[in-house]
C-alpha cells in the first residue's frame, strides 16, 4: 500500500481535495503549471499571484509565495514583486474576468511594457464565481445567466480573443500562447516555454488555456468534453502565437 | 494529513494495477469520458463529496494508457503498468 497521489512537488498536500468544482478545468491548468515549475526546479523562487474570482480558490494551492489581489492587479502587482525582486520568478495567475474585463488595460499595459513576468490566463468562457454571467469570453449564442437567448453580436460584440491583443501589441522577446486542458501536455509545454521565456528575461510570457466550467455551463462530462474540444476552438485558435526570435502571425 | 490519510481504493486488471484515492476523487466523470477503451465506468464507492467515484469494470481493456489520470484534475488516479 506504498501508492502515493502523483501529484506535482510543488503542490501543497495538505490543502487537497483543492477547494474548485468537480470537473473544473483550474485543476488541470495548475496541475500542468505545477509539473512545469518542477522540472524548471524553480520552487523557491516563484512568487504566484492569483485574481479575484474562481482563481483565488489557488491562494493556497503551492508550496510557494503566494498573494492574492483584487478584480484584475495581479499583473501590476506581481510586476511590482518582479521590480523589487528581479531573481523570482513572477506568475501571475488570473481568470477571463480579471484579465479580459476589469483587468484588461493592466495586461495590455505589461504587455506594451514588455514586463519580465508570466501571466497566466484560464478562459472558461463565463464568470464562473458569481453564478455563470457572461463574460468578455462567452462565445456567441451561448447562454449563460445574463444572456438567456444567447449572446446577441449585434449588441454584445464578439469574443475578445485575448492572446492575439496581447500579441498584437507585444514588442519582440514576448511569448504567447493559447493551449488547452484537452491537450495537458501541449498546455503543460507552453507554461514551461513561457516560464523559460522569464527566466531568460526575455519579456512577457502570456499562456491563456481553454478550460471548462460544468457547474455554470450545467453539462455533463461527456458535454464538458465536446465544448472545450469542437465549440471553443472554433473561436480561440489553439497554439503558439507569437516566439522570440521569430515574427508574430 | 499526511499522504496515507486519503482513502483509496485498488483494482487490479489484467495489464495495470488501478488506484482511485476515493479522499481526492470529486466524481466529475472527465476521466470516464477519456478513457480509449471506455472500460472506466461509476463506482459503488463514494468519493470525497459523497458522489460516486469511478473503477475500471471490463478489466481485460484497460490498456494502462494512464489517460485517466493526465485529466484528473484531482491527481486522484495512479494507474501502475504490470510488468
Amino acid at each position: 500500500m506504498s501508492v502515493v497521489p502523483n501529484m506535482p512537488k510543488s503542490w501543497r498536500e495538505e490543502t487537497k481535495p483543492h477547494k474548485f468544482c468537480p470537473g473544473c478545468g483550474h485543476g488541470l491548468v495548475l496541475k500542468a503549471l505545477g509539473e512545469a515549475i518542477d522540472e524548471l526546479a524553480i520552487q523557491e523562487k516563484v512568487v504566484f499571484g492569483c485574481d479575484i474570482g474562481c482563481s483565488l480558490l489557488s491562494w493556497d494551492f503551492f508550496n510557494c509565495d503566494s498573494v492574492q489581489t483584487h478584480h484584475g492587479r495581479t499583473t501590476p502587482v506581481v510586476t511590482g514583486v518582479k521590480r523589487a525582486r528581479p531573481d523570482r520568478i513572477c506568475i501571475a495567475y488570473m481568470g477571463d474576468g480579471g484579465g479580459y474585463a476589469i483587468g484588461a488595460q493592466h495586461l495590455v499595459n505589461a504587455a506594451a511594457r514588455n514586463e519580465r513576468i508570466t501571466a497566466i490566463l484560464v478562459n472558461n468562457c463565463n464568470y464562473g464565481m458569481t453564478g455563470g454571467q457572461m463574460a468578455p469570453t462567452t462565445l456567441p449564442g451561448m447562454k449563460t445567466q445574463t444572456s438567456p437567448y444567447g449572446r446577441d453580436t449585434d449588441s454584445m460584440g464578439y469574443p475578445t480573443q485575448g492572446p492575439e491583443m496581447v500579441a498584437a501589441i507585444a514588442r519582440e522577446g514576448a511569448y504567447v500562447a493559447r493551449g488547452t486542458v484537452a491537450n495537458v501536455r501541449q498546455l503543460k509545454r507552453y507554461i514551461k516555454s513561457a516560464l523559460q521565456n522569464q527566466i531568460d528575461g526575455n519579456g512577457f510570457s502570456f499562456v491563456e488555456a481553454l478550460s471548462g466550467c460544468p457547474t455554470n455551463w450545467s453539462t455533463n462530462a461527456q458535454k464538458t468534453w465536446e465544448f472545450i474540444e469542437k465549440e471553443m476552438p472554433q473561436y480561440f485558435k489553439v497554439g503558439e502565437i507569437k516566439t522570440p526570435g521569430k515574427k508574430g502571425e | 494529513m499526511t499522504t496515507n490519510a486519503y482513502k483509496m481504493k485498488q483494482v487490479e486488471t489484467t495489464k495495470s494495477v488501478f488506484t482511485i484515492f476515493t479522499g481526492l476523487c470529486k466524481g466529475c466523470g472527465l476521466c470516464i469520458e477519456k478513457c480509449p477503451t471506455k472500460t472506466l465506468h461509476w463506482s459503488d464507492t463514494l468519493g470525497v463529496y459523497g458522489t460516486p467515484s469511478v473503477e475500471p469494470k471490463e478489466n481485460d481493456n484497460c490498456t494502462a494508457c494512464g489517460m485517466c489520470a493526465l485529466v484528473c484534475p484531482d491527481c486522484a488516479i495512479v494507474i501502475e503498468r504490470k510488468k
